[in-house]
């Protein structure tokens, strides 16, 4: 089960890790040529769609929110160890063992 | 770093606060993902009030520059659309998730005694919030807006006697303009928010006052139910919670992100297709389904009335529905559901 856990964990990050290097790379290949890009005035009448912005803009925005979910899933784990480990800690009763023994005998 | 610790525990005295923390428990039920419904809305609030700020930055709230100060921050301003998003799509996560929150508390009937101001705090809360909503509607000054915000003021003036002042106060005028905008952005970034945060403080200080519900079983048998410590077993789930919605909302808003409509014209004819937000919907298609004349009585005065009648049965549930704990008011669940079923259906139908 833990290998099989692993094996997914490895896959993610590599999903995610070959978003962020697409990403980097078309950001890259795509600044010369959009970097004088101005937003187009919508005609009047007409809706302006929010994402009017350099596709440079776009990719630096995508290639974030792959490190956000990338730091999500790295955080994620850490809380899942530390909620496992405070969960044991519970059960086992120490907290209120070692609140009892600094109260001290007969408190 | 201790001495920093005595300082600041010598000024606030927090210590108290700590060993409450450090004592307090959480049930464990079937119930228990309700806790963590109202954490979010704590989450989302907080984002609301940090991209909220940010976008008050550059955001003018007059009639001439309303519009355009919302284009320069979408097309000019670095990542304007993202936090002009991230502040929408928030609304909407936060507004949810109040609803949630409440129906929970309805269907597990844990507004009953003694936790009744808790339950009244809470309706207060999801007041405040779809007023949020209202107010912020109009501030892009685009013509969806103020055909919404036109019908929206317009509702109280069918109520005898007091519907044409109240329609007043609101526009600031007898009709929406530029001092409605005003208004309107005043009461989004001041008035508002210091009523929300003085009703979320009564509201999480009664949750702490009374405890976490238990669902009704247990307490009836008077159960033993297992608990988790708050800190920091609890916690760090309620952050594992955050995580997950915090990266739900920002790929929403990255794929997502609301436009923007035409600058508002006072002249012009109202566009057609006018919705407000999803969380108006359903009153929306309630007075459009209602006739001119009911009886002899206005149609549109019959429907804010059944309306105004349905918040304040809302709001006065736990007195409503104050028998003895024990026993499952199957009532108030079968209207629950019946109203949340109709305020879907409705809204499903105004989207078709």
């Amino acid at each position: 089960m833990n290998g099989r856990r692993r094996v997914i964990a490895a896959a993610a990050i590599f999903v995610l890790g070959a978003l962020v290097a697409a990403g980097l790379l078309e950001a890259r290949v795509q600044a010369p040529a959009q970097a004088s890009v101005k937003p187009a005035a919508a005609a009047p009448g007409q809706e302006k769609p929010a994402a009017v912005r350099p596709a440079r803009e776009r990719m630096a925005v995508y290639v974030v929110l792959a490190w956000v979910w990338l730091s999500i899933a790295v955080l994620l784990g850490f809380l899942r160890m530390r909620i496992r480990e405070a969960d044991r800690v519970h059960r086992m009763g120490l907290v209120r063992a070692a609140e009892r023994s600094l109260k001290g005998p007969g408190l | 770093m201790s001495s920093l610790r005595a300082w600041i525990e010598d000024r606030l005295g927090l210590r108290p606060v700590a060993a409450f923390l450090a004592k307090k428990e959480v049930p464990c039920h079937t119930h228990t993902f309700l806790y963590y419904t109202g954490s979010s809305v704590l989450l989302f609030l907080g984002i609301q009030i940090v991209t909220g700020v940010l976008l008050a930055l550059y955001y003018q709230p007059t009639l001439a520059e309303a519009n355009a100060s919302v284009v320069r921050i979408i097309t000019e301003m670095p990542l304007g659309w993202l936090v002009r998003s991230v502040h929408s799509w928030s609304a909407t996560f936060m507004i949810a998730a109040v609803f949630v929150h409440l129906l929970g508390i309805a269907f597990t009937k844990a507004y009953r005694k003694p936790r009744e101001a808790t339950w009244l705090s809470g309706v207060l809360l999801l007041a405040c919030s779809l007023a949020f909503g209202f107010t912020g509607y109009l501030l892009p000054w685009d013509e969806l807006s103020l055909a919404a915000t036109k019908v929206g003021t317009n509702l109280p003036k069918a109520l005898p006697l007091v519907g044409t002042f109240l329609t007043q106060v609101l526009r600031a005028g007898e009709d929406v303009t530029g001092d409605t905008l005003s208004r309107f952005f005043i009461m989004h970034v001041s008035v508002l928010p210091l009523a929300l945060l003085a009703i979320l403080g009564l509201h999480v200080f009664l949750v702490q006052r009374h405890g976490m519900s238990v669902p009704l079983d247990a307490e009836r048998d008077k159960l033993e139910l297992p608990a988790i410590p708050f800190w920091p077993n609890f916690f760090f789930r309620e952050a594992a919670v955050w995580l997950v919605l915090l990266g739900v909302l920002l790929t929403i808003a990255v794929f997502a992100a609301p436009g923007l409509g035409p600058q508002a014209d006072l002249m012009a004819p109202a566009p057609e297709g006018i919705k407000p937000e999803w969380y108006f919907l359903f009153m929306f298609q309630t007075l459009k389904l209602f006739p001119a004349r009911i009886l002899g009585l206005n149609g549109e005065l019959v429907a804010v009335l059944i309306m105004m009648a349905g918040m304040a049965a809302v709001l006065l549930v736990p007195f409503i529905d104050n028998r003895p704990f024990e026993r499952k008011g199957k009532v108030v669940t079968a209207l629950a559901w019946a109203g949340l079923a109709y305020a879907v259906g409705m809204s499903i139908w105004s989207l078709l």
